[in-house]
């Protein structure tokens, strides 16, 4: 019986980590290019977001499998030979299903496949545990990327043209901010966010 | 022999797993590729028809064979924009050059007797946002519209509104604007040529 409850609070341990203690984006510094990349607007980000939640569902179910017959000096090579075949149906799917989405994210539905979460939760959660805690840790991590993405890319959407999923929601007086569209705008937003969740998680403790 | 048997035995998890995913990678392609395929040619449809207004349907007429400026061959489709009253109304072709940092693809149009430009959309492209994109921007495009479909010019400054073959340049994107000049200047005249020489247009058609 203790021992049951002992998973369901490891379950939920893992679950929570992915969404705020080990947040990939904000705590992590991980998966940098897409966060800076794709956040100009929120339809993307979470475009992304859910291609990377379902690349890396997928490869923590497929690695976690074969987990005990990984030889120890070509696991990088499996784990990537895993992630690539994944994003590339990802990006098949997207090209089939969303083509404005697929053109918009443009090279970066590929570069899924060098995205360091996926890689990082392969080696350090799939590969050394049980398939329904790679599950739960995949989900966990990869909502909490989607939710980084999507918390980025709303501020920026707002504050460059005044909408937010492409519906305007600032008065008609709003000078968009062209900066927050470019590069410059995704490092100074990624940055003040950054500063605030320190700011946030050193109070609690 | 033995080190036959140690290869397998150290790589036949790869072997496999190479197999699975390959064959994962086929299945996902056969299914959609007809609909990404679609979805190419609806999205083609749809640019030619904002160039060509009076155009109801669009007719594919040759498979034309040009060379890029760099000697290479590239094949363009040239179709034939035709009226609600069945009668030719322009033409439409796709051609692609080197851009800034990838290749642009772009479909130009021209008037039924191929003397003046329609205008251009790109089809594909990667320039840098903010920068080389603006080449989709109304500001630049508007310039081609009713331009002579003969060789055109690349300038720094001069007067946008005026429609000759002038083309002024984006500022801070000169190697994009010069791409696309230079992609429109080398097909349009070979396919001038080409056309004229399959009596396609030229003979008060």
């Amino acid at each position: 019986m203790a021992n049951e409850a002992d998973t369901a609070g490891r379950y939920k341990q893992t679950l929570l980590a992915g969404l705020w203690r080990e947040n990939p984006v904000f705590r992590l510094l991980l998966g940098m290019c897409p966060t800076l990349a794709v956040t100009a607007a929120l339809k993307p980000a979470l475009t992304m977001g859910l291609c990377v939640i379902f690349v890396m569902l997928c490869s923590n179910i497929v690695v976690s499998l074969m987990r005990n017959l990984l030889k120890p000096h070509l696991r990088i090579l499996m784990f990537t030979l895993t992630i690539a075949t994944f994003v590339t149906i990802a990006d098949l799917f997207l090209k089939a299903f969303q083509p404005r989405m697929s053109e918009i994210l443009g090279p970066y539905v590929p570069l899924i496949i060098v995205n360091c979460i996926i890689i990082c939760r392969a080696e350090a959660c799939a590969s050394k545990n049980a398939l329904s805690l790679s599950i739960i840790d995949a989900l966990g991590m990869g909502v909490g990327f989607t939710l980084t993405l999507c918390v980025l890319a709303g501020i920026r959407e707002i504050l460059s043209t005044g909408a937010i999923w492409e519906v305007a929601i600032l008065p008609a007086g709003f000078v968009p901010w062209a900066a927050m569209r470019m590069p410059v705008g995704a490092f100074i937003t990624l940055g003040l966010l950054l500063g605030l969740v320190n700011a946030a998680s050193k109070k609690k403790t | 022999m033995s080190k036959i048997k140690h290869f397998v035995r150290q790589s036949w998890l790869l072997i496999v797993a190479s197999f699975c995913f390959g064959l994962l990678i086929a299945i996902a392609n056969a299914a959609w590729s007809p609909i990404i395929e679609q979805n190419k040619i609806d999205k083609l449809n749809s640019l030619m028809s904002g160039l060509l207004s009076k155009a109801q349907r669009f007719e594919m007429e040759a498979e034309l064979e040009i060379k890029s400026a760099k000697g290479k061959k590239v094949k363009s489709n040239i179709y034939k924009a035709i009226s609600d009253a069945n009668t030719c109304v322009g033409w439409a072709f796709n051609c692609e050059g080197p851009g800034f940092q990838d290749k642009i693809e772009l479909v130009v149009a021209v008037d039924k007797d191929f003397e003046r430009i329609t205008g251009f959309s790109v089809l594909a492209s990667n320039e840098t946002p903010g920068f080389g994109d603006k080449i989709k921007l109304p500001y630049y495009r508007n310039q081609f519209e009713g331009a002579p479909a003969e060789k055109l010019q690349l300038v720094k400054t001069g007067d946008v509104e005026k429609i000759d073959s002038e083309i002024v340049a984006i500022s801070g994107a000169t190697v994009s604007s010069e791409a696309v000049v230079e992609i429109i200047n080398n097909s349009i005249i070979q396919i001038k040529d080409q056309m004229k020489g399959k009596g396609l247009i030229g003979n008060g058609k």
